[in-house]
Protein backbone atom coordinates (compact mmCIF):
# COMPACT_ATOMS: atom_id res chain seq x y z
CA UNK A 1 0.00 0.00 0.00
CA UNK A 2 1.44 3.62 -1.19
CA UNK A 3 2.66 5.66 1.71
CA UNK A 4 1.41 9.60 1.79
CA UNK A 5 5.01 11.22 1.78
CA UNK A 6 3.12 13.98 1.54
CA UNK A 7 1.19 14.33 4.24
CA UNK A 8 4.06 12.50 6.44
CA UNK A 9 6.41 15.48 5.88
CA UNK A 10 4.07 17.87 6.09
CA UNK A 11 3.56 16.83 9.43
CA UNK A 12 6.94 16.44 10.45
CA UNK A 13 7.81 19.96 9.04
CA UNK A 14 4.91 21.46 11.38
CA UNK A 15 6.16 19.39 14.28
CA UNK A 16 9.74 20.19 13.81
CA UNK A 17 9.28 23.98 13.59
CA UNK A 18 7.14 24.21 16.81
CA UNK A 19 9.81 22.53 18.26
CA UNK A 20 12.91 25.25 16.66
CA UNK A 21 10.72 27.82 17.99
CA UNK A 22 10.10 26.63 21.98
CA UNK A 23 13.89 26.01 21.74
CA UNK A 24 15.17 28.57 19.66
CA UNK A 25 13.86 30.70 22.68
CA UNK A 26 15.70 29.01 25.32
CA UNK A 27 19.11 29.93 23.59
CA UNK A 28 21.02 32.79 23.77
CA UNK A 29 21.41 34.34 19.48
CA UNK A 30 24.63 33.45 18.10
CA UNK A 31 26.51 36.45 16.18
CA UNK A 32 26.38 36.21 12.64
CA UNK A 33 29.30 34.61 10.79
CA UNK A 34 31.22 37.49 9.70
CA UNK A 35 31.33 38.63 5.71
CA UNK A 36 34.36 36.82 3.82
CA UNK A 37 36.76 38.55 1.22
CA UNK A 38 37.83 36.37 -1.82
CA UNK A 39 41.46 36.08 -2.22
CA UNK A 40 44.34 34.29 -3.62
CA UNK A 41 46.34 32.58 -1.67
CA UNK A 42 50.20 33.29 -1.55
CA UNK A 43 53.08 30.20 -0.98
CA UNK A 44 55.33 31.27 1.88
CA UNK A 45 58.56 30.72 1.63
CA UNK A 46 59.81 27.47 0.25
CA UNK A 47 60.38 24.38 2.25
CA UNK A 48 62.80 21.13 1.80
CA UNK A 49 59.89 18.97 2.41
CA UNK A 50 57.61 20.52 -0.14
CA UNK A 51 57.77 18.51 -2.98
CA UNK A 52 56.01 18.92 -6.94
CA UNK A 53 54.71 15.67 -7.85
CA UNK A 54 54.24 15.42 -11.19
CA UNK A 55 51.18 13.13 -12.54
CA UNK A 56 50.82 12.40 -15.75
CA UNK A 57 46.89 11.74 -15.90
CA UNK A 58 47.28 9.25 -17.50
CA UNK A 59 43.80 8.55 -18.09
CA UNK A 60 43.06 11.99 -19.50
CA UNK A 61 46.63 12.10 -20.61
CA UNK A 62 46.06 15.80 -22.08
CA UNK A 63 45.57 17.36 -18.43
CA UNK A 64 49.01 16.09 -16.86
CA UNK A 65 49.47 18.81 -14.08
CA UNK A 66 52.62 19.39 -11.37
CA UNK A 67 50.94 19.36 -7.36
CA UNK A 68 52.85 21.26 -5.08
CA UNK A 69 52.77 18.76 -2.19
CA UNK A 70 53.80 19.88 1.82
CA UNK A 71 55.10 16.64 3.05
CA UNK A 72 54.87 17.88 6.67
CA UNK A 73 51.61 19.41 6.87
CA UNK A 74 49.97 16.98 4.08
CA UNK A 75 48.56 19.38 2.11
CA UNK A 76 48.35 20.18 -1.58
CA UNK A 77 49.70 23.84 -1.61
CA UNK A 78 48.63 24.32 -5.73
CA UNK A 79 49.07 23.65 -9.00
CA UNK A 80 50.96 23.63 -12.20
CA UNK A 81 49.39 22.95 -15.64
CA UNK A 82 51.12 20.61 -17.65
CA UNK A 83 49.11 19.71 -20.86
CA UNK A 84 49.98 16.19 -22.60
CA UNK A 85 52.85 13.69 -22.08
CA UNK A 86 55.32 16.80 -19.81
CA UNK A 87 58.78 17.43 -19.45
CA UNK A 88 59.00 19.17 -15.68
CA UNK A 89 62.20 20.27 -14.24
CA UNK A 90 63.63 23.05 -11.87
CA UNK A 91 66.00 25.61 -12.55
CA UNK A 92 69.41 25.75 -10.71
CA UNK A 93 68.21 28.48 -8.35
CA UNK A 94 64.87 26.76 -7.77
CA UNK A 95 63.19 29.66 -8.41
CA UNK A 96 61.11 28.76 -11.79
CA UNK A 97 59.87 25.14 -13.04
CA UNK A 98 59.70 24.99 -16.85
CA UNK A 99 57.20 22.56 -18.33
CA UNK A 100 57.75 21.47 -21.88
CA UNK A 101 54.20 20.04 -23.44
CA UNK A 102 51.96 20.25 -26.11
CA UNK A 103 48.74 21.71 -26.51
CA UNK A 104 45.74 20.59 -28.93
CA UNK A 105 44.01 23.37 -30.63
CA UNK A 106 40.81 21.72 -29.65
CA UNK A 107 41.78 20.50 -26.75
CA UNK A 108 42.15 16.95 -27.02
CA UNK A 109 42.53 17.18 -31.34
CA UNK A 110 43.66 19.72 -33.65
CA UNK A 111 47.15 21.35 -34.86
CA UNK A 112 49.82 20.78 -32.07
CA UNK A 113 51.61 23.42 -30.35
CA UNK A 114 55.01 22.45 -28.86
CA UNK A 115 55.78 25.06 -26.17
CA UNK A 116 58.08 25.38 -22.86
CA UNK A 117 56.41 27.21 -20.25
CA UNK A 118 57.97 29.06 -17.27
CA UNK A 119 56.20 28.95 -13.90
CA UNK A 120 57.48 31.53 -11.13
CA UNK A 121 57.33 29.26 -8.48
CA UNK A 122 56.79 31.75 -5.60
CA UNK A 123 52.85 32.35 -7.24
CA UNK A 124 52.69 29.15 -9.33
CA UNK A 125 52.27 31.41 -11.68
CA UNK A 126 52.83 31.38 -15.76
CA UNK A 127 55.08 33.92 -16.54
CA UNK A 128 56.21 33.30 -20.15
CA UNK A 129 57.13 30.69 -23.23
CA UNK A 130 59.47 29.90 -26.00
CA UNK A 131 56.73 27.97 -28.64
CA UNK A 132 59.22 24.78 -30.02
CA UNK A 133 59.31 22.96 -33.52
CA UNK A 134 56.50 19.69 -32.79
CA UNK A 135 59.24 17.64 -31.45
CA UNK A 136 59.21 17.50 -27.68
CA UNK A 137 60.26 14.03 -26.56
CA UNK A 138 56.23 12.45 -25.77
CA UNK A 139 57.94 10.18 -22.66
CA UNK A 140 57.59 9.54 -19.28
CA UNK A 141 58.98 12.30 -16.88
CA UNK A 142 62.71 11.87 -15.95
CA UNK A 143 65.01 14.73 -15.00
CA UNK A 144 66.12 14.40 -18.79
CA UNK A 145 63.27 15.77 -20.63
CA UNK A 146 63.98 19.36 -20.40
CA UNK A 147 67.19 20.73 -18.20
CA UNK A 148 69.15 24.30 -17.73
CA UNK A 149 72.83 24.49 -17.85
CA UNK A 150 74.16 25.03 -14.28
CA UNK A 151 74.57 28.62 -15.23
CA UNK A 152 71.06 29.47 -16.62
CA UNK A 153 72.04 30.30 -19.91
CA UNK A 154 70.79 27.82 -21.53
CA UNK A 155 67.82 25.37 -21.66
CA UNK A 156 67.53 22.13 -23.46
CA UNK A 157 64.65 20.09 -24.49
CA UNK A 158 64.74 16.83 -25.73
CA UNK A 159 63.11 15.97 -29.15
CA UNK A 160 62.20 12.46 -30.49
CA UNK A 161 60.57 12.47 -33.99
CA UNK A 162 61.29 9.57 -34.02
CA UNK A 163 64.97 11.05 -34.82
CA UNK A 164 66.26 12.07 -31.90
CA UNK A 165 67.71 15.88 -31.48
CA UNK A 166 67.52 18.38 -29.01
CA UNK A 167 66.79 22.32 -29.02
CA UNK A 168 68.70 24.98 -27.41
CA UNK A 169 67.07 27.33 -25.95
CA UNK A 170 67.98 30.77 -24.60
CA UNK A 171 65.58 31.55 -21.44
CA UNK A 172 66.24 35.05 -20.50
CA UNK A 173 65.45 36.07 -24.13
CA UNK A 174 62.70 33.33 -24.70
CA UNK A 175 63.98 32.27 -27.53
CA UNK A 176 64.93 29.10 -29.87
CA UNK A 177 68.30 29.66 -30.45
CA UNK A 178 68.93 26.30 -32.39
CA UNK A 179 68.81 22.36 -32.73
CA UNK A 180 71.39 19.40 -32.23
CA UNK A 181 71.31 16.09 -33.80
CA UNK A 182 72.38 13.19 -31.46
CA UNK A 183 72.68 10.31 -33.74
CA UNK A 184 69.92 8.55 -32.11
CA UNK A 185 71.10 8.95 -28.62
CA UNK A 186 68.20 10.55 -26.12
CA UNK A 187 67.49 12.47 -23.20
CA UNK A 188 69.41 15.59 -22.47
CA UNK A 189 72.09 15.31 -19.27
CA UNK A 190 73.29 18.79 -18.61
CA UNK A 191 76.77 19.71 -16.90
CA UNK A 192 78.90 22.75 -16.84
CA UNK A 193 78.11 25.93 -18.76
CA UNK A 194 77.84 24.43 -22.00
CA UNK A 195 77.72 20.58 -22.28
CA UNK A 196 74.67 17.91 -22.93
CA UNK A 197 75.39 14.47 -22.74
CA UNK A 198 72.41 12.07 -24.05
CA UNK A 199 72.00 7.72 -23.62
CA UNK A 200 72.86 5.95 -27.05
CA UNK A 201 71.99 2.61 -27.53
CA UNK A 202 75.67 1.29 -27.94
CA UNK A 203 75.91 1.73 -23.90
CA UNK A 204 77.79 5.17 -24.34
CA UNK A 205 77.25 8.62 -23.90
CA UNK A 206 77.35 11.20 -26.59
CA UNK A 207 78.73 14.50 -25.15
CA UNK A 208 78.16 18.14 -26.86
CA UNK A 209 79.50 20.63 -26.29
CA UNK A 210 78.05 23.82 -27.31
CA UNK A 211 79.72 27.55 -27.75
CA UNK A 212 78.88 30.57 -26.81
CA UNK A 213 75.79 31.02 -29.14
CA UNK A 214 74.27 27.64 -28.53
CA UNK A 215 75.76 25.79 -31.35
CA UNK A 216 77.82 22.71 -31.64
CA UNK A 217 81.54 23.12 -30.77
CA UNK A 218 82.59 19.60 -30.53
CA UNK A 219 81.25 16.21 -29.88
CA UNK A 220 82.57 13.29 -28.24
CA UNK A 221 81.46 9.46 -27.22
CA UNK A 222 82.23 7.48 -24.57
CA UNK A 223 83.33 3.81 -23.94
CA UNK A 224 80.37 1.82 -22.96
CA UNK A 225 79.32 1.83 -19.67
CA UNK A 226 76.34 -0.80 -20.05
CA UNK A 227 74.74 -3.02 -22.28
CA UNK A 228 71.35 -2.90 -23.50
CA UNK A 229 71.53 -6.75 -24.37
CA UNK A 230 72.25 -7.88 -21.10
CA UNK A 231 71.44 -5.47 -18.59
CA UNK A 232 69.72 -2.38 -19.76
CA UNK A 233 69.87 1.27 -17.59
CA UNK A 234 66.77 2.60 -16.54
CA UNK A 235 66.60 6.48 -18.12
CA UNK A 236 65.70 7.86 -14.94
CA UNK A 237 68.91 8.79 -13.67
CA UNK A 238 69.14 9.76 -9.90
CA UNK A 239 71.19 13.24 -8.91
CA UNK A 240 74.53 12.85 -7.03
CA UNK A 241 77.16 15.02 -5.62
CA UNK A 242 78.83 15.00 -8.91
CA UNK A 243 76.73 13.73 -11.83
CA UNK A 244 74.12 11.07 -11.33
CA UNK A 245 73.47 7.59 -11.13
CA UNK A 246 71.64 5.04 -12.93
CA UNK A 247 70.26 1.65 -11.79
CA UNK A 248 70.30 -1.32 -14.54
CA UNK A 249 67.47 -3.58 -14.32
CA UNK A 250 69.65 -6.71 -12.83
CA UNK A 251 70.32 -4.20 -9.84
CA UNK A 252 73.77 -2.41 -11.15
CA UNK A 253 74.35 0.85 -9.81
CA UNK A 254 76.24 2.92 -12.52
CA UNK A 255 77.77 6.40 -10.74
CA UNK A 256 78.80 8.74 -13.69
CA UNK A 257 80.46 11.90 -12.68
CA UNK A 258 80.06 14.46 -14.79
CA UNK A 259 82.13 17.61 -13.52
CA UNK A 260 84.82 17.21 -16.03
CA UNK A 261 84.76 17.89 -19.86
CA UNK A 262 83.49 14.46 -20.67
CA UNK A 263 81.89 12.16 -18.21
CA UNK A 264 83.73 9.52 -16.25
CA UNK A 265 82.65 6.39 -14.92
CA UNK A 266 83.30 4.67 -11.61
CA UNK A 267 83.26 0.99 -11.27
CA UNK A 268 79.79 -0.50 -11.23
CA UNK A 269 78.17 -1.60 -7.99
CA UNK A 270 75.20 -4.50 -7.50
CA UNK A 271 72.80 -3.77 -4.84
CA UNK A 272 71.90 -7.38 -5.03
CA UNK A 273 73.99 -10.33 -2.69
CA UNK A 274 73.38 -13.80 -4.20
CA UNK A 275 70.21 -14.52 -1.95
CA UNK A 276 68.71 -11.72 -3.35
CA UNK A 277 69.55 -12.74 -6.87
CA UNK A 278 68.55 -15.80 -5.74
CA UNK A 279 64.75 -14.55 -4.87
CA UNK A 280 64.81 -13.10 -7.90
CA UNK A 281 64.79 -9.29 -6.20
CA UNK A 282 64.68 -6.37 -8.78
CA UNK A 283 63.91 -2.69 -8.97
CA UNK A 284 61.93 -0.89 -10.80
CA UNK A 285 58.88 1.45 -11.56
CA UNK A 286 58.42 4.84 -12.74
CA UNK A 287 61.38 6.30 -10.79
CA UNK A 288 63.56 3.99 -9.44
CA UNK A 289 65.41 5.72 -6.86
CA UNK A 290 66.45 8.76 -4.62
CA UNK A 291 69.64 9.67 -2.83
CA UNK A 292 70.18 11.58 0.07
CA UNK A 293 72.99 13.38 -1.05
CA UNK A 294 74.33 14.77 2.10
CA UNK A 295 73.74 10.88 4.25
CA UNK A 296 74.68 9.24 1.31
CA UNK A 297 71.92 7.10 1.73
CA UNK A 298 69.84 5.73 -2.16
CA UNK A 299 66.41 4.27 -1.42
CA UNK A 300 64.98 2.02 -4.04
CA UNK A 301 62.02 0.29 -4.52
CA UNK A 302 62.12 -3.37 -4.92
CA UNK A 303 60.39 -6.12 -6.16
CA UNK A 304 60.36 -10.11 -6.73
CA UNK A 305 60.40 -10.35 -10.26
CA UNK A 306 61.85 -11.09 -13.56
CA UNK A 307 62.29 -10.54 -17.65
CA UNK A 308 59.60 -7.46 -18.57
CA UNK A 309 58.86 -7.24 -14.54
CA UNK A 310 61.06 -3.65 -14.61
CA UNK A 311 58.07 -1.04 -14.60
CA UNK A 312 56.54 -3.17 -11.35
CA UNK A 313 56.27 -1.37 -8.32
CA UNK A 314 58.36 -2.29 -5.22
CA UNK A 315 56.60 -4.38 -2.20
CA UNK A 316 59.62 -3.15 -0.45
CA UNK A 317 62.19 -0.18 0.13
CA UNK A 318 65.68 -0.93 0.09
CA UNK A 319 68.54 1.35 1.48
CA UNK A 320 72.21 1.32 0.90
CA UNK A 321 75.20 3.14 1.95
CA UNK A 322 76.75 5.23 -0.91
CA UNK A 323 80.07 4.82 0.82
CA UNK A 324 80.48 1.19 1.77
CA UNK A 325 77.28 -0.27 -0.67
CA UNK A 326 75.97 -2.46 1.93
CA UNK A 327 72.16 -2.37 2.48
CA UNK A 328 71.51 -1.16 5.52
CA UNK A 329 67.48 -1.54 5.95
CA UNK A 330 64.65 -2.96 4.46
CA UNK A 331 61.27 -1.74 4.66
CA UNK A 332 58.66 -4.20 3.59
CA UNK A 333 55.58 -1.87 2.48
CA UNK A 334 52.49 -3.90 3.12
CA UNK A 335 53.28 -3.98 6.85
CA UNK A 336 52.33 -0.27 6.77
CA UNK A 337 49.96 -1.18 4.18
CA UNK A 338 51.37 0.95 1.42
CA UNK A 339 50.77 -0.09 -2.27
CA UNK A 340 53.67 -1.52 -4.07
CA UNK A 341 55.49 2.07 -4.64
CA UNK A 342 56.30 3.26 -8.65
CA UNK A 343 57.98 6.56 -7.67
CA UNK A 344 60.15 7.86 -5.16
CA UNK A 345 62.24 11.09 -3.88
CA UNK A 346 64.33 12.11 -0.18
CA UNK A 347 64.18 15.62 0.53
CA UNK A 348 67.94 16.61 0.92
CA UNK A 349 67.44 18.76 5.01
CA UNK A 350 68.74 17.13 8.00
CA UNK A 351 65.35 15.67 8.81
CA UNK A 352 64.68 13.79 5.41
CA UNK A 353 61.66 12.49 4.82
CA UNK A 354 60.70 10.00 1.97
CA UNK A 355 58.15 10.57 -0.10
CA UNK A 356 56.54 7.29 -2.37
CA UNK A 357 53.96 7.15 -4.89
CA UNK A 358 52.33 4.20 -5.26
CA UNK A 359 50.74 2.12 -7.83
CA UNK A 360 47.17 3.28 -6.87
CA UNK A 361 48.80 7.53 -6.87
CA UNK A 362 49.16 7.53 -3.48
CA UNK A 363 51.97 9.41 -1.70
CA UNK A 364 52.97 7.79 1.78
CA UNK A 365 55.09 10.48 3.57
CA UNK A 366 58.25 8.11 5.76
CA UNK A 367 61.11 8.87 8.16
CA UNK A 368 63.88 9.04 5.94
CA UNK A 369 65.72 7.50 8.66
CA UNK A 370 63.96 4.93 9.69
CA UNK A 371 60.94 4.35 7.57
CA UNK A 372 58.00 5.06 9.95
CA UNK A 373 54.69 5.84 7.99
CA UNK A 374 53.90 9.73 8.58
CA UNK A 375 51.43 10.13 6.44
CA UNK A 376 49.50 8.36 3.29
CA UNK A 377 48.08 10.57 1.20
CA UNK A 378 44.98 8.79 -0.68
CA UNK A 379 45.37 9.40 -4.49
CA UNK A 380 47.20 12.27 -5.04
CA UNK A 381 46.24 12.75 -8.65
CA UNK A 382 45.76 10.20 -11.36
CA UNK A 383 49.23 8.45 -11.62
CA UNK A 384 51.94 10.33 -9.69
CA UNK A 385 55.33 9.11 -11.74
CA UNK A 386 58.24 11.21 -10.83
CA UNK A 387 58.96 14.10 -7.61
CA UNK A 388 60.92 17.22 -7.98
CA UNK A 389 62.84 18.64 -4.73
CA UNK A 390 61.95 22.52 -4.19
CA UNK B 1 62.47 8.41 -43.87
CA UNK B 2 65.60 8.05 -42.31
CA UNK B 3 63.77 7.76 -38.99
CA UNK B 4 61.93 5.25 -39.94
CA UNK B 5 64.92 3.09 -41.54
CA UNK B 6 66.42 3.74 -38.30
CA UNK B 7 63.57 2.19 -36.54
CA UNK B 8 64.27 -0.76 -38.87
CA UNK B 9 68.01 -1.06 -38.51
CA UNK B 10 67.39 -0.85 -34.80
CA UNK B 11 64.55 -3.70 -34.76
CA UNK B 12 66.58 -6.13 -37.13
CA UNK B 13 69.51 -5.81 -35.08
CA UNK B 14 68.14 -6.69 -32.20
CA UNK B 15 66.38 -9.65 -33.94
CA UNK B 16 69.31 -10.56 -35.39
CA UNK B 17 71.15 -11.01 -31.77
CA UNK B 18 68.28 -13.24 -30.67
CA UNK B 19 67.56 -15.52 -34.55
CA UNK B 20 69.00 -16.28 -37.18
CA UNK B 21 69.79 -14.55 -40.00
CA UNK B 22 67.51 -16.98 -42.39
CA UNK B 23 64.47 -16.11 -39.64
CA UNK B 24 65.40 -12.71 -39.67
CA UNK B 25 65.12 -12.17 -43.22
CA UNK B 26 61.80 -14.03 -43.24
CA UNK B 27 60.66 -12.46 -40.38
CA UNK B 28 61.58 -8.92 -41.70
CA UNK B 29 60.11 -9.98 -45.27
CA UNK B 30 56.42 -10.81 -43.60
CA UNK B 31 57.01 -7.12 -41.82
CA UNK B 32 57.54 -5.51 -45.58
CA UNK B 33 54.63 -7.40 -46.16
CA UNK B 34 52.29 -6.36 -43.45
CA UNK B 35 53.43 -2.96 -43.96
CA UNK B 36 52.42 -2.44 -47.23
CA UNK B 37 49.02 -3.47 -46.15
CA UNK B 38 48.66 -1.49 -42.73
CA UNK B 39 49.55 1.36 -43.50
CA UNK B 40 52.81 0.89 -40.50
CA UNK B 41 51.68 0.80 -36.95
CA UNK B 42 53.02 1.96 -33.63
CA UNK B 43 51.93 1.47 -29.50
CA UNK B 44 52.55 3.15 -26.61
CA UNK B 45 53.67 4.50 -23.45
CA UNK B 46 54.39 3.60 -19.76
CA UNK B 47 51.71 3.56 -17.03
CA UNK B 48 51.51 1.66 -13.68
CA UNK B 49 50.02 -1.76 -12.95
CA UNK B 50 48.10 -4.31 -15.12
CA UNK B 51 44.81 -4.19 -15.07
CA UNK B 52 43.11 -7.03 -16.41
CA UNK B 53 39.84 -7.48 -17.40
CA UNK B 54 37.10 -10.03 -16.58
CA UNK B 55 37.32 -12.95 -18.87
CA UNK B 56 34.32 -14.03 -20.81
CA UNK B 57 32.94 -17.23 -19.31
CA UNK B 58 34.84 -20.72 -20.89
CA UNK B 59 37.90 -18.54 -22.20
CA UNK B 60 40.70 -17.81 -20.64
CA UNK B 61 42.46 -14.67 -20.27
CA UNK B 62 45.30 -15.80 -22.65
CA UNK B 63 42.41 -16.19 -25.46
CA UNK B 64 40.71 -12.80 -24.43
CA UNK B 65 41.42 -9.78 -26.75
CA UNK B 66 39.68 -7.96 -23.91
CA UNK B 67 42.27 -9.35 -21.42
CA UNK B 68 45.68 -7.64 -20.75
CA UNK B 69 46.72 -11.54 -20.56
CA UNK B 70 45.89 -11.57 -23.94
CA UNK B 71 49.12 -13.70 -25.12
CA UNK B 72 49.49 -11.27 -28.06
CA UNK B 73 50.06 -8.01 -25.55
CA UNK B 74 53.09 -9.53 -24.39
CA UNK B 75 54.43 -5.86 -24.52
CA UNK B 76 51.48 -3.27 -24.47
CA UNK B 77 51.61 -0.56 -22.29
CA UNK B 78 48.41 1.36 -22.69
CA UNK B 79 44.73 1.22 -22.88
CA UNK B 80 43.36 -2.01 -25.08
CA UNK B 81 41.68 -1.09 -28.25
CA UNK B 82 39.23 -3.70 -28.16
CA UNK B 83 37.56 -1.72 -24.84
CA UNK B 84 37.59 1.40 -27.12
CA UNK B 85 35.58 0.46 -30.33
CA UNK B 86 38.46 -1.36 -31.67
CA UNK B 87 39.86 -4.82 -31.75
CA UNK B 88 43.39 -6.39 -30.70
CA UNK B 89 44.17 -5.64 -34.58
CA UNK B 90 42.25 -2.68 -35.32
CA UNK B 91 41.87 0.82 -34.65
CA UNK B 92 38.16 2.56 -32.94
CA UNK B 93 36.15 4.38 -35.68
CA UNK B 94 37.28 8.02 -35.54
CA UNK B 95 41.09 7.43 -34.75
CA UNK B 96 43.68 6.70 -37.08
CA UNK B 97 46.48 4.13 -36.89
CA UNK B 98 50.31 5.58 -36.30
CA UNK B 99 52.40 5.74 -39.33
CA UNK B 100 55.60 4.75 -37.39
CA UNK B 101 55.59 1.38 -35.14
CA UNK B 102 57.99 -1.22 -33.05
CA UNK B 103 57.59 -4.70 -33.07
CA UNK B 104 57.89 -7.10 -30.75
CA UNK B 105 57.62 -11.33 -30.44
CA UNK B 106 55.16 -12.95 -28.37
CA UNK B 107 54.49 -16.50 -27.80
CA UNK B 108 50.96 -18.35 -28.43
CA UNK B 109 50.09 -20.99 -26.21
CA UNK B 110 47.87 -22.11 -28.31
CA UNK B 111 50.29 -23.19 -31.44
CA UNK B 112 53.33 -22.83 -29.32
CA UNK B 113 54.54 -20.25 -31.96
CA UNK B 114 56.46 -17.25 -31.58
CA UNK B 115 54.86 -14.57 -33.37
CA UNK B 116 56.42 -11.07 -34.60
CA UNK B 117 53.68 -8.37 -33.57
CA UNK B 118 53.54 -5.07 -34.25
CA UNK B 119 52.37 -2.47 -31.44
CA UNK B 120 50.81 0.29 -32.84
CA UNK B 121 48.40 3.58 -31.15
CA UNK B 122 45.49 4.63 -32.28
CA UNK B 123 45.97 8.30 -32.30
CA UNK B 124 43.99 11.67 -32.29
CA UNK B 125 41.24 11.50 -29.84
CA UNK B 126 42.38 11.87 -26.11
CA UNK B 127 42.54 8.70 -23.73
CA UNK B 128 40.10 5.53 -23.72
CA UNK B 129 40.81 4.92 -20.24
CA UNK B 130 39.42 1.10 -20.72
CA UNK B 131 41.54 -1.66 -20.22
CA UNK B 132 44.88 -0.36 -19.00
CA UNK B 133 47.46 -2.85 -19.65
CA UNK B 134 51.06 -2.61 -18.66
CA UNK B 135 53.24 -5.92 -19.64
CA UNK B 136 56.54 -5.08 -20.69
CA UNK B 137 58.10 -8.57 -22.02
CA UNK B 138 61.83 -7.79 -23.65
CA UNK B 139 60.78 -4.07 -23.78
CA UNK B 140 63.65 -1.71 -23.68
CA UNK B 141 64.38 2.00 -22.43
CA UNK B 142 64.35 4.89 -24.68
CA UNK B 143 67.91 4.24 -26.33
CA UNK B 144 66.33 1.52 -27.96
CA UNK B 145 63.54 2.89 -29.35
CA UNK B 146 62.47 0.06 -31.62
CA UNK B 147 62.12 -1.95 -28.54
CA UNK B 148 60.52 1.10 -26.62
CA UNK B 149 56.78 1.65 -25.32
CA UNK B 150 57.33 4.33 -23.33
CA UNK B 151 57.22 6.83 -26.18
CA UNK B 152 54.32 8.18 -27.67
CA UNK B 153 54.09 6.16 -30.86
CA UNK B 154 51.54 8.87 -32.30
CA UNK B 155 54.19 11.46 -32.36
CA UNK B 156 54.34 11.56 -35.79
CA UNK B 157 50.11 11.65 -36.44
CA UNK B 158 48.75 14.79 -38.10
CA UNK B 159 46.36 14.21 -34.75
CA UNK B 160 49.42 13.20 -32.12
CA UNK B 161 47.15 12.36 -29.18
CA UNK B 162 47.42 8.97 -27.80
CA UNK B 163 44.17 7.06 -27.60
CA UNK B 164 44.85 2.99 -27.42
CA UNK B 165 47.13 0.52 -28.39
CA UNK B 166 46.64 -2.63 -30.72
CA UNK B 167 48.72 -5.72 -31.75
CA UNK B 168 48.65 -7.11 -34.59
CA UNK B 169 50.41 -10.14 -35.83
CA UNK B 170 52.48 -9.41 -38.64
CA UNK B 171 54.07 -13.43 -39.22
CA UNK B 172 55.78 -16.22 -37.66
CA UNK B 173 59.20 -16.04 -36.17
CA UNK B 174 60.96 -18.69 -37.72
CA UNK B 175 63.76 -20.60 -35.41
Amino acid sequence: MPVDWGLSMRTHLVGAALLCLLGCQALPAAPPLPSEHLTVEKLGPKNPHWVYVVDEAFYNEIDSRVDLYDGDNYRTLGQIDAGFNPGVNLSPDGATTVVTTTYFARGSHGARTDVVEFIDNTTLSVTGEIVLPPKHANTMPTYFNIGYSTDSRFLYVSYVTPASSFGVLDPAKKSVLGEIDTAGCVLVIPSGPNRVSSICESGRLLTVTLDADGHEASRALSEPFFDADTDPIFVQGVPTTDGYLFLSFLGQVHEVDFTASQPAFRKPWSILNAADIKEHWRPGGQTVGALHRGLGRLYVPMHRGGEGSHKQGGTEIWVFDMKTHERIARWPLASQKIDPVVAIQVSQDAEPIVFAATEKSDVAVLDARSGRLRHLQKQLGQTAWFFLNP
Amino acid sequence: MRSIDRLFEHSSRSLAQRTSRRSVLAGLGRLLMGAAVLPLLPIDRGSRAAAAEATAPGKSAADNPESCEYWKYCAIDGFLCSCCGGSSHSCPPGTAPSPITWIGTCRNPADSRDYIVSYNDCCGKTSCGNCECNRNEREKPMYRLSRNNDVNWCMANADSNYHCSVSVILGVSEQ
